[in-house]
C-alpha cells in the first residue's frame, strides 16, 4: 500500500474553513433555539418613556431597537429563522427536482435530454422577478410560496450542471465498465454517476442558499417577500429611510452585518470545500 | 564528459524542493552532469524520476515558491544567480537555451497563426522587423521539412497534423539560434511513423548547426543509437552516466540493467517471459538516507541501505551512483550472498538463480 | 490497404468470437462521417491472444467498443461460439437479452485512474460485478470470490475494504480493474491499451499478471496497443490495422519476421528499436495522414505507400493468403 495514502488522509479542515463554519453553527443554532432562548418579543415594543425611538444598542438591547422599539436583536434572530428556512428550503426543492432532470438527461440523452434542455432554456430566459411576481399575485405570500418561487428560477442552473457534470463522468471508463458488467441505467445512475456528480453539486447548493436569502432580501426590498413575520430584507429596507440611516444607521446595519457574514461563510465554505474534495479525489500529482 | 575545454552546461548536486500540502516534494535530490558543446544528451527516467522538473530547472520554468539548490553554469555563467534578476537576461532563456515540450497541442497557442508564433520570438529576442520575421520564419519551417511552408505560415495550429505541429514547436524553439536545445519527450504524443521522422529531423537539425540538445524521455528505444551520452535518473537523483552504447551494452547500475530488461524487445519471440522490476517507485516526499533503489535492487548490501551511493566513476566516461556496481566484484559477491541467503538487506525475497522473487515463480505478485 | 474480405477467417470448434464485416460510423457536423471501422472481419479461437495493432485513428479502439456494443456498430456481426449451436450474434441482442451475455466479454482500459469510480471503495468496485447478478446480496460464495480475485491480482483484499483508488498507484489500479473483470468469470478479456499509462517498470508486471490470468481463469484475449514490442509480445495472433481497415493478419512471430503489407514494414521499422526483418528504406512515409472523414479511395493507405501505383487509388485490395497463417490486403505484398 502506498505511503502516500495515509498523506492523503492527514490533510484536515484548517482555521480557514473552521471560522465559517463557526459563524454558521451559531447562526443556525440561535435561528433553531429561538422559541427556547431568553430573547425578547420581537412584536413588542420597548418604549422609554421621553426618549424617542429608535434607541441605540445597548446592554438591554444589544443590536438597539428600530423605529417603533422592537428589539432589533430578537428581530433579526426572527429574521434569521424566515431567511434560512427559505434558502434551504427552496435550494433543496431546486436540487431535487433539477437535479434528477439534469442527471437523467446527461445519462441517457435523447429525447429527454432535448426536452429537459428546452425546459432549461426556458426558464433561463424568463425573468426570474416577473415569474416572482406573478406567482406571488397568483398565489400568496407564505414562506413556501416564496420559497416554491426562488426554487423554480433555480431548477435551470442546478438543472445544467447536473447534467454537464453527468455527460463528463459518463464518459469516463469506470461507467463503460459498469455497463459491460451488466449494470442498468438506474444502477449506473444511483451508484456510480450521483456519488461523483453530488460533489460539485453540494458547493453549487451552498452558494445557492447564499443566492436564494439575497433574493429573498431583493423581494423583500420590493415589498414582494413574505406577509407576516420578519425577514432579513424586510428589517433592511425597514432600516433603509434616508433619514433612519443618517440618524440611526443601526436599524439597518444590524440585519445587514448578520446577513452578510451569513452569506460571506456560506460562500467561503462552499469554495473551501470543493477546493478540498478536488485535492482528495485526483490525489496529488502522480 | 571529459572536457579538455570546460562543457558548456554544467550542473552539479541540483535539488529542487516544492513545498506542498502533504509535504516536501523532494523533487530532484541530486543531479549532475555535464553537456559539451554541440553534444547530445538523453536524460532517462520514468515519471517521478525528476526529469522534467530537471529540464525545467534549466529552462527557468520553475514556480515561484520551488527550493533550488545546487550550481547550474552555462556557459561559465551562474544560471541560477541570473534567474533572479530577470530584466538583465531576458533574451538568454529562448534564444541561447531553448525548449520543446511534450504536446504540441498545448504548447501552440490555438488561436494565432503559426507564423506569427515563430516570428514573435524573432521580433521580441532578435529585434527584427515584422516582414524580416516572417521571411525567417517561412525559412525555418522549411528547414524543419513542412511542405509549402509560404501557406502553412497563415494556418492556425488545429489545422495541422500532430507531427507537423511538432515541427512548428521545434521551428519556433530554433528561430533564435540556441546552443542548447532540451527536448522533453517531444515525441511521446505522436505516432510511432511520425515519432521517428521527428527524431530524425532534430539529429540532422542538431548536426547542421552544431547544436548540443538534451532529450528528456522515459523510453530507452528513443535515444539509442541517437544521443552521444546519457543520464539515468531514478527518484530524483541520477544514477548513472554513460555513453549511450554503454548504457545498452555494458550497464554499470542495477536499475538501469532492471529496465533494459523488464522493456518487451520487439525481436524476442511471442510470449517471452518479461522480468518485472519489484516493489514500487519511491515516494518524494521521504526520501532515503541509502540508496533509492535499494529496496527494489536484487544486489543490495546493508551498506546500500544506510549511506547513499556517490556518483564514482566505472570507466572512460562512466559514472555510477552504487556501491555494486554490475559487473563489477562487488556485485556478484552482493548478488552470490543474497541469492544464498535468499533475500538482500531490505528483506526482496532473491531466488537462487539471483532473480528477484516473482520475475521467476509464476502467480500473483507482491502485495499492494 | 483496404481490408476487405473475409479469408483470414477460421473455421472450427475452437472459434470462440467471430467479427464478419463491422463497420462504424459516426456521424460528425452536418452532412460529414467519420469512417472509423470500414468492413473488418477476425476472429478468435479459445485460449488465443489477437493482438489490434495500429496508429491512432485506425479504429482499434473503436473495434473493442463495437464487441461489446457500446455502441453497437453501424453494421456487422459479432458472434459468440460461432461454430456451434448455442452461436449468439451480440449485435442482433438489445434490453435485458443482451445484459444477459454482458459478462462473457469484459474490458480493460487504458486510463487506470478513470477506469475506476473514485468515490467507491476498491472492495466495492470489485464486488460490483457479482452484485448486479445475485439482486444485492452477494453471500458468502460471492465475497469469497472477491477475495480470491484480489488475492490473485495481487492486491491485499483488507486494503482494498477500505481504500479508494486514488490512494492505489496506476499500476495497481490496473489490476484491481482486471479482478473487477474477473468476478464475472468471463471468456473473453479485451484489453485495450491496458499498460500505455503505466510506467516501464511496472508493464512487465501487469503483463505477466494477464498471462498468469489468462492460463488460470480459461481466458481469451483481444489486447490492442500501439506499442509493437508489447503485442507481439503478448499475442499469438496479430491484425494491423490502419485508417479503420485490416492490412495484414497472420501468426505474431511469422507477421514480425516476415511482414507483407508496407504499412506494417513501416511500423516495425520506425520502432525506436526497429524489427530484424526491415530495413531503414522500410520507414519512408510521407507525413500527412489522411483524415478519417474523407478516406482516400482504393486502398486507403495508398496516400503515404511508398510502392502505391494506379490500381491502388482504383481498386481496394482483397485480403488474401500468403501460406499458412498470414493473410495480407495489398495489391503488392512483400513475399
Amino acid at each position: 500500500m502506498d505511503e502516500s495514502s495515509g498523506a492523503v488522509k492527514a490533510r484536515r479542515l484548517g482555521l480557514g474553513f473552521w471560522l465559517p463554519m463557526s459563524w454558521m453553527i451559531l447562526i443556525v443554532g440561535v435561528a433553531l433555539l429561538a422559541p427556547v432562548l431568553p430573547l425578547k418579543d420581537p412584536t413588542d415594543y420597548f418604549i422609554r418613556p421621553g426618549e424617542r425611538p429608535p434607541y441605540p444598542p445597548s446592554a438591554d438591547h444589544w443590536f438597539g431597537t428600530d423605529q417603533d422599539a422592537r428589539d432589533m436583536f430578537s428581530r433579526i434572530v426572527s429574521g434569521a429563522r424566515v431567511s434560512l428556512a427559505v434558502g434551504f428550503m427552496s435550494v433543496t426543492m431546486s436540487f431535487i427536482v433539477g437535479g434528477a432532470l439534469g442527471m437523467v438527461a446527461g445519462l441517457v440523452r435523447g429525447w429527454f435530454d432535448r426536452l429537459a434542455s428546452f425546459l432549461f432554456l426556458v426558464l433561463l430566459s424568463f425573468p426570474g422577478l416577473v415569474l416572482a411576481i406573478l406567482f406571488i399575485a397568483l398565489i400568496d405570500r407564505s414562506i413556501l410560496t416564496i420559497s416554491v418561487t426562488l426554487a423554480v428560477v433555480g431548477i435551470a442552473p442546478v438543472g445544467r450542471l447536473a447534467r454537464a457534470t453527468t455527460l463528463s463522468f459518463a464518459e469516463r471508463e469506470f461507467v463503460i465498465a459498469a455497463r459491460t458488467l451488466g449494470a442498468r441505467n438506474s444502477r449506473i445512475l444511483f451508484r456510480e454517476l450521483l456519488p461523483n456528480v453530488v460533489i460539485p453539486m453540494a458547493a453549487l447548493a451552498l452558494l445557492g442558499v447564499a443566492a436564494a436569502i439575497l433574493a429573498e432580501g431583493g423581494l423583500a426590498f420590493l415589498g414582494l417577500s413574505i406577509e407576516k413575520g420578519e425577514t432579513w430584507g424586510k428589517l433592511i429596507r425597514n432600516g433603509a429611510g434616508s433619514r433612519v440611516l443618517r440618524d440611526s444607521p443601526w436599524v439597518a446595519f444590524g440585519p445587514i452585518t448578520v446577513m452578510f457574514l451569513t452569506l460571506a461563510s456560506i460562500n467561503y465554505i462552499g469554495d473551501y470545500l470543493r477546493d478540498f474534495f478536488n485535492v482528495r479525489e485526483t490525489g496529488l500529482g502522480r | 564528459m571529459t572536457g579538455r575545454q570546460a562543457p558548456l552546461l554544467s550542473v552539479r548536486d541540483l535539488k529542487v524542493v516544492f513545498p506542498t500540502p502533504i509535504g516536501m516534494v523532494h523533487a530532484v535530490d541530486g543531479v549532475s552532469f555535464d553537456l559539451e558543446a554541440g553534444q547530445s544528451m538523453g536524460i532517462v527516467g520514468e515519471s517521478g524520476s525528476g526529469k522534467t522538473v530537471t529540464a525545467k530547472t534549466l529552462m527557468n520554468l520553475l514556480p515561484s515558491y520551488a527550493l533550488v539548490d545546487g550550481s547550474v553554469t552555462f556557459d561559465g555563467r551562474d544560471l541560477r544567480a541570473l534567474s533572479a534578476e530577470r530584466k538583465s537576461e531576458k533574451h538568454l532563456w529562448g534564444v541561447e537555451i531553448s525548449m520543446v515540450f511534450q504536446d504540441p497541442m498545448t504548447s501552440l497557442n490555438p488561436v494565432k497563426k503559426v507564423g506569427e508564433q515563430i516570428a514573435e520570438s524573432l521580433r521580441y529576442h532578435l529585434g527584427q522587423t515584422r516582414t524580416a520575421a516572417r521571411r525567417q520564419a517561412g525559412d525555418l519551417l522549411e528547414q524543419v521539412g513542412i511542405p509549402e511552408p509560404g501557406r502553412r505560415l497563415d494556418e492556425y495550429p488545429h489545422q495541422l497534423s500532430g507531427g507537423l505541429r511538432q515541427r512548428v514547436v521545434i521551428a519556433a524553439a530554433l528561430a533564435c539560434e540556441p546552443r542548447v536545445l532540451i527536448a522533453d519527450e517531444p515525441t511521446t504524443s505522436l505516432d510511432v511513423t511520425v515519432q521517428k521522422h521527428i527524431l530524425d529531423l532534430l539529429d540532422d537539425l542538431r548536426a547542421a548547426r552544431g547544436m548540443a540538445m538534451i532529450l528528456v524521455t522515459h523510453d530507452l528505444g528513443v535515444v539509442k543509437g541517437r544521443t552521444d551520452e546519457v543520464m539515468v535518473m531514478y527518484a530524483g537523483r541520477t544514477m548513472e552516466e554513460a555513453p549511450t552504447e554503454e548504457i545498452f551494452s555494458q550497464q554499470g547500475h542495477p536499475y538501469t540493467e532492471a529496465l533494459i530488461e523488464t522493456i518487451p524487445k520487439i525481436n524476442s519471440a511471442s510470449h517471452t517471459r518479461l522480468v518485472p522490476i519489484p516493489g514500487q517507485p519511491p515516494v518524494t516526499t521521504s526520501p532515503p538516507a541509502g540508496c533509492p533503489f535499494a529496496d527494489r535492487c536484487r544486489y543490495t548490501t546493508d551498506r546500500c541501505v544506510t549511506q547513499g551511493p556517490p556518483l564514482t566513476p566505472l570507466g572512460d566516461d562512466h559514472q555510477v551512483a552504487c556501491h555494486t556496481p554490475v559487473g563489477t566484484p562487488a556485485a556478484a559477491a552482493a548478488l552470490a550472498a543474497n541469492a544464498a541467503r535468499g533475500h538482500t538487506a531490505t528483506g526482496l525475497e532473491i531466488h537462487q538463480s539471483g532473480l528477484p522473487v516473482g520475475a521467476v515463480v509464476d502467480g500473483p505478485g507482491e502485495r499492494a | 490497404m483496404a481490408g476487405r474480405g473475409t479469408v483470414q477467417l477460421r473455421g472450427g470448434k475452437d472459434v470462440i468470437l467471430r467479427v464478419e464485416n463491422l463497420v462504424q460510423e459516426f456521424p460528425v457536423g452536418r452532412n460529414r462521417v467519420v469512417h472509423a471501422v470500414s468492413d473488418v472481419s477476425f476472429d478468435l479461437l479459445k485460449g488465443e491472444t489477437l493482438g489490434i495493432v495500429g496508429e491512432s485513428g485506425c479504429g482499434k479502439s473503436t473495434t473493442a467498443r463495437a464487441l461489446v456494443q457500446l455502441p453497437p456498430p453501424t453494421s456487422g456481426r459479432v458472434v459468440l461460439d460461432p461454430e456451434s449451436e448455442d452461436e449468439i450474434d451480440l449485435t442482433a441482442l438489445s434490453g435485458n437479452d443482451l445484459r444477459d451475455v454482458r459478462p462473457r466479454l469484459q474490458m480493460i482500459f487504458q486510463d487506470p485512474i478513470s477506469s475506476l469510480n473514485p468515490r467507491r471503495r476498491v472492495k466495492d468496485i470489485v464486488s460490483e460485478g457479482l452484485e448486479i447478478w445475485s439482486d444485492g446480496d452477494i453471500g458468502t460464495e460471492g465475497r469469497e470470490r472477491v477475495d480470491e480475485v484480489l488475492h490473485a491480482v495481487g492486491i491485499d483484499p483488507a486494503a482494498a475494504a477500505s481504500h479508494r483508488p486514488h490512494q492505489f498507484s496506476g499500476g495497481q489500479c490496473q489490476r484491481i480493474s482486471i479482478a473487477r473483470a474477473l468476478t464475472v468469470n468471463p471468456e473473453i478479456l479485451i484489453c485495450d491499451e491496458p499498460v500505455s499509462a503505466l510506467d516501464v517498470s511496472v508493464q512487465a508486471k501487469i503483463l505477466n499478471l494477464l498471462e498468469d490470468m489468462k492460463a488460470r481463469y480459461d481466458l481469451s484475449l483481444v489486447f490492442i496497443s500501439h506499442d509493437l514490442s508489447v503485442v507481439r509480445n503478448v499475442s499469438d495472433r496479430v491484425v494491423v490495422m490502419y485508417l479503420g481497415k485490416l492490412c495484414e493478419v497472420g501468426d505474431a512471430d511469422r507477421l514480425y519476421e516476415a511482414p507483407a503489407h508496407p504499412y506494417t514494414r513501416a511500423l516495425l521499422a520506425s520502432a525506436p528499436e526497429p524489427a530484424q526483418s526491415v530495413g531503414v528504406g522500410d520507414a519512408v512515409l510521407g507525413d500527412e495522414i489522411p483524415s478519417p472523414t474523407d478516406p482516400p479511395s482504393g486502398c486507403r493507405f495508398r496516400t503515404r505507400c511508398p510502392l502505391a501505383i494506379e490500381k491502388c487509388a482504383t481498386e481496394e485490395p482483397q485480403m488474401q493468403q500468403l501460406d499458412g497463417d498470414h493473410f495480407v490486403a495489398c495489391h503488392l505484398p512483400r513475399v
